[in-house]
């Protein structure tokens, strides 16, 4: 059983997927806030992704430096084997919870 | 370093380095490169998006303040390997957002605290900038210290002034200064230019600037050669002088301009930086021109003013020992030229702040206890809401903030609360200095240094740390006291025992000192009031004055300066309108200031200087009748009192009766001024008293001699005018009527007789006015406590109360019980407030008139209203508490 995810934990799980290889801070804050108009700030960010980490849901490597970021590397992150299985998991879980809803309550 | 692909812009804006700096060292090391890395990168981003870099600098400061509050707060959860932000840097950081937060989130309290700060600390910080400038900061030359006034000693050793020939002695026998200069007040009127101008200046010697270790910004000082009888008439001009009549134009050095119809060549202007302390509202020098064989030379002319400054480890004692040698030898050789022996030397500070001293410390000392009161305040405020937050606490302490956590988050909390409060502080501060210096009275010293600057803002935050460390310790204290645990079990909303005492305390001490200042402003009231009870020995209503010039070559004979102002008594007394007109050479209740010695013919003195000397007024036929001054015995002046006519002169009361006790001066010759020569006038009347320099001082003496009987002509003459309606309707007429005479002599000071007795206590009036003002948010301050504590208990004792009420207790009875505590709060507060302002006044008497510093109707009237007011405070709680619904109250405990 993989732990549950929190709300915002799921926001950055799923920003993660989509991102594939180029996941690192700015570009997850950039997906969630383009997709949700959610705007959150790096250190929430940051936060929840260490939380992850720590629960083994994702992973984290070093990248190359580059002059846009003021000769600073990137920390770029990816979703392990786990972590695949827990979105999978409550994504189910809210479908499960959506389905047959009336279509005013604007159910998938 | 550049890359050869792309064209070389010029360096885009860099996210703010301060920012950076503080995240470098608030970030674990793990996270922080890549973090800066993302926050750099967003901030490019953001400039790329149109956002100008003063909106992305704010961003980033945004981003850089949330951080380590998140972080830290994630470094509490178990399962997280995130960092830990327990730096000392960090650990501020998020006590200063919390305590922003916790601010925010309770706007009125917030904005009730800050503002009784920003008064308190506002009104401090505009009394210091205007006491600090005159009581504490040095004179603006050089080596300040040395600088000292020289004075000769009369009689009762009072200071007097210089006359030339003693002046001369000193600067060629002393060894104790570097240089000394003797000063006297001119007036001169500028022509040619425009209309007229009357102008104030000071005529000095050739020493006068190297003295006071200033030199011109342009030309050049004085030379010995221009400082003697003869010499080229020169002159050197204020910058305020040279900017507003010259434009600031350079070229006016070695150009001549025309003073009193004479040419002089102006050598030099003095910077904008030089402060005249000796004569603020001189704008132009001269050379004093003197020598020995001038008649108005000689040793009991005394009406120069000597500045000196002392040679380096030189001290005002060796120096006024050494001139008390001197003075000796010098006495011993004209004996009877001296009253006294010796020479003051008070340093040039003290000279210059003196008069005011007093008063300005008792202003400082009244705005101390507002400053007082309004931290008694807010600790209150800040011990009833700590009581609220007893809960708070307690869950903080037992999640494993220890008690210096607890105690850091509250002085933080204080700290930021004192700031906004020491912010808006300067800004009422800044106002406040504005309404001084436009309230201040005329003879305030240094006026032109007071406002808000470096010192006074260091004081400002140096007031504000210690207010915010002050009224933030009783909260801390108390929060952190005893068992947290226990604070969980109890309902958050009762006070314990030992806040209740400190906020009692606090309240007696506010009412304590509220009292200190009413009663001091009560004494300064009554004070007032006295003072104008006083008669002036005239009777001021419907009186106006004003004082009328001449100069220029016109008047270089006493016939034509006589007739002149024959003319203009005519013309004025022409004006429909006007009842009665007259002139004098000196009003009363004006800074005029014009002496001489009365020499009695029948009872001479071995030494003709111990004679007394009385004020001369050298009056047109009807003086007294148009001030309506009273003849007591003898006779008045008439228009008979000619040039020509037996001399005579009348005495004031004051005078007969002391010098000439028990017997009748009339018909008692006396001379003026020289008891060798000049006529013998006979005394032919005794007049009532009447205050020259001021409505507290004692009666001097005085004597009127008609005008024309005077050996010259003064060239300056107030004109009085009694008139039928209102004395200033008839301004504008009598100006008209004074230039139909001569267009170009002008006219100053016009005012009507009332307002110059009011403006006689002008001093008095500003004190007055800042304690009355002092006093007033005392008093709302501590009725704003007193409110706070009952209101408080009341909500803390409802249960207490549902019991007595249901048991049978009266509205009445309850009422009571709420009032009784109230009244026995402020009765315990005025009795230590009484004795403190006892203390208070006894050592403020100098500035009380005509009262006791223990005045019984000062103090009862003060403890009545402070009562009154307590009462109301007391009311609206009292009210409430009389009004709960006994069942709701024990069902809700």
């Amino acid at each position: 059983m993989e732990p549950r995810l929190g709300e915002f934990e799921q926001l950055v799980m799923l920003a993660l997927v989509r991102l594939g290889d180029d996941a690192y801070g700015v570009a997850v804050q950039r997906e969630i806030a383009g997709r949700t108009g959610r705007s959150t700030g790096f250190a929430t960010v940051y936060t929840t992704l260490a939380r992850l980490e720590g629960k083994g849901l994702v992973a984290s490597r070093l990248g190359d430096p580059t002059p846009e970021r003021g000769g600073r590397r990137k920390k770029y992150f990816v979703l392990l084997a786990a972590g695949r299985r827990a979105v999978r998991e409550s994504l189910r879980t809210l479908r499960t919870m959506t389905r047959g809803l009336d279509a005013s309550w604007g159910a998938p | 370093m550049s890359d050869p692909r792309s064209p070389a812009p010029s360096p885009p804006p860099a996210p703010p380095a301060l920012a950076v700096w503080l995240l470098s060292r608030l970030l674990p090391d793990e996270l922080r490169e890549p973090f800066l890395g993302d926050l750099e990168e967003s901030f490019h981003h953001e400039l790329r998006r149109g956002r100008g870099p003063a909106a992305a600098g704010w961003w980033y400061w945004r981003e850089t303040l949330r951080a380590p509050l998140t972080l830290s707060r994630a470094a509490g959860h178990p399962a997280s390997s995130a960092p830990r932000g327990d730096g000392p840097m960090t650990s501020l950081l998020i006590d200063l957002h919390f305590a922003f937060r916790l601010l925010a989130r309770r706007p009125a309290f917030t904005a009730l605290v800050t503002l009784t700060l920003a008064l308190g600390i506002g009104a401090t910080t505009a009394i210091f900038s205007a006491v600090y400038p005159i009581l504490f900061a040095p004179l603006p030359f050089p080596h300040p210290e040395r600088l000292v006034m020289v004075w000769e000693r009369d009689q009762k050793g009072t200071p007097d002034n210089f006359g030339f020939a003693t002046y001369r002695d000193v600067v060629d026998a002393n060894r104790s200064f570097d240089a000394l200069a003797a000063m006297g007040h001119s007036e001169v009127t500028m022509t040619g230019r425009a209309e007229p101008e009357r102008l104030e200046g000071q005529k000095v010697s050739s020493t006068f600037f190297r003295t006071l270790g200033v030199a011109p910004a342009l030309g050049r000082e004085f030379r010995a050669t221009e400082d003697v009888p003869g010499a080229e008439r020169v002159t050197i001009l204020s910058h305020g002088l040279w900017r507003s009549r010259f434009g600031g134009d350079s070229s006016l050095v070695g150009r001549q301009i025309a003073l009193d119809g004479i040419p002089y060549t102006v050598i030099g202007v003095m910077p904008a930086s030089f402060e005249n302390v000796l004569d603020p509202k001189a704008q132009l020098w001269t050379p004093l021109r003197y020598d020995l064989l001038l008649a108005w030379a000689c040793r009991t002319c005394r009406h120069l003013r000597v500045v000196g400054r002392l040679k380096a480890g030189v001290s005002v004692t060796d120096a006024e020992r050494e001139l008390g040698v001197l003075s000796r030898r010098i006495v011993a050789d004209h004996p009877k030229e001296y009253e006294g022996v010796g020479m003051l030397v008070p340093t040039l500070h003290e000279q210059v702040t003196g008069g005011v001293k007093p008063a300005l410390l008792a202003v400082l000392g009244a705005v101390a206890l507002v400053l007082l009161i309004a931290c008694a305040n807010v600790t209150n405020l800040l011990l009833a809401r700590a009581a609220q937050r007893e809960g708070e606490f307690s869950v903080r302490a037992a999640l494993g903030a220890g008690h210096v956590r607890v105690i850091r988050q509250l002085l933080t909390e204080s700290l930021v609360l004192a700031a906004i409060g020491g912010v808006l502080g300067i800004g009422v501060a800044w106002l406040g200095v504005q309404a001084l210096v436009a309230l201040s009275p005329p003879g305030l010293p240094r006026i032109g240094a007071i406002g808000v600057n470096g010192p006074v803002l260091v004081f400002a935050v140096l007031i504000t740390t210690t207010v915010g460390l002050a009224f933030g310790v009783a909260p801390a204290l108390h929060a952190t006291r005893g068992d947290l645990y226990h604070g969980l079990m109890r309902t958050s909303r009762r006070l314990t025992g030992s806040r209740r005492v400190t906020r009692a305390s606090l309240v007696v001490s506010e009412v304590a000192l509220a009292m200190v200042l009413l009663v001091g402003s009560g004494l300064l009231l009554r004070s007032m009031t006295r003072l104008f009870a006083v008669s002036p020995g005239f009777d001021p209503s419907h009186l106006l004055t004003m004082e009328v010039v001449t100069g220029g070559p016109r008047f270089t004979s006493d016939t034509a300066t006589h007739a002149y102002f024959q003319r203009v008594l005519e013309a004025a007394g022409a004006v429909p309108g006007v009842e009665t007109a007259a002139l004098t050479s000196q009003l009363p209740l004006t800074n005029d200031y014009d002496a001489y010695g009365v020499h009695s013919e029948a009872r001479p003195r071995a030494n003709t200087e111990q004679d007394p000397s009385a004020h001369r007024y050298a009056v047109s036929g009807r003086y007294l009748e148009t001030m309506r001054i009273p003849v007591l015995r003898g006779r008045g002046l008439t228009d008979r009192d000619r040039g020509d006519g037996l001399a005579v002169l009348l005495i004031n009361q004051a005078f007969a009766r002391r010098e000439w006790p028990g017997t009748d001066p009339i018909g008692q010759r006396v001379r003026l001024g020289d008891a060798t020569q000049g006529p013998w006038r006979t005394i032919v009347g005794i007049v009532g008293d009447v205050k020259q320099v001021s409505l507290s001082a004692d009666q001097p003496n005085a004597i009127y001699v008609p005008e024309e009987q005077w050996p010259w002509a003064d060239f300056e003459m107030s004109l009085v005018v009694r008139t039928r309606g209102d004395p200033a309707a008839l301004v504008p007429a009598l100006r008209r009527a004074v230039w139909s005479v001569d267009r170009d002599q002008p006219i100053v000071r016009v005012s009507t007789m009332e307002r110059l007795v009011t403006g006689s206590a002008a001093e008095r009036r500003f004190t007055l006015v800042l304690f009355e003002s002092f006093a007033a948010v005392a008093l709302i301050m501590a009725a704003a406590g007193i409110y706070g504590v009952l209101a408080g208990t009341v909500v803390e004792r409802r249960p207490e109360i549902g019991v007595r009420a249901a048991l049978g207790a009266t509205r009445a009875n309850i009422l009571m019980l709420v009032v009784r505590q109230g009244l026995g709060l402020t009765t315990i507060g005025i009795v230590l407030g009484l004795a403190g302002a006892a203390a208070m006044a006894r050592i403020a008497t100098s500035l009380l008139f005509g009262i006791s510093p223990v005045d019984l109707f000062t103090y009862v009237g003060v403890t009545v209203l402070l009562v009154v007011v307590a009462l109301a405070a007391c009311w609206i709680p009292a009210w409430r508490a009389a009004r709960l619904d006994p069942m709701a109250t024990l069902r809700t405990d």
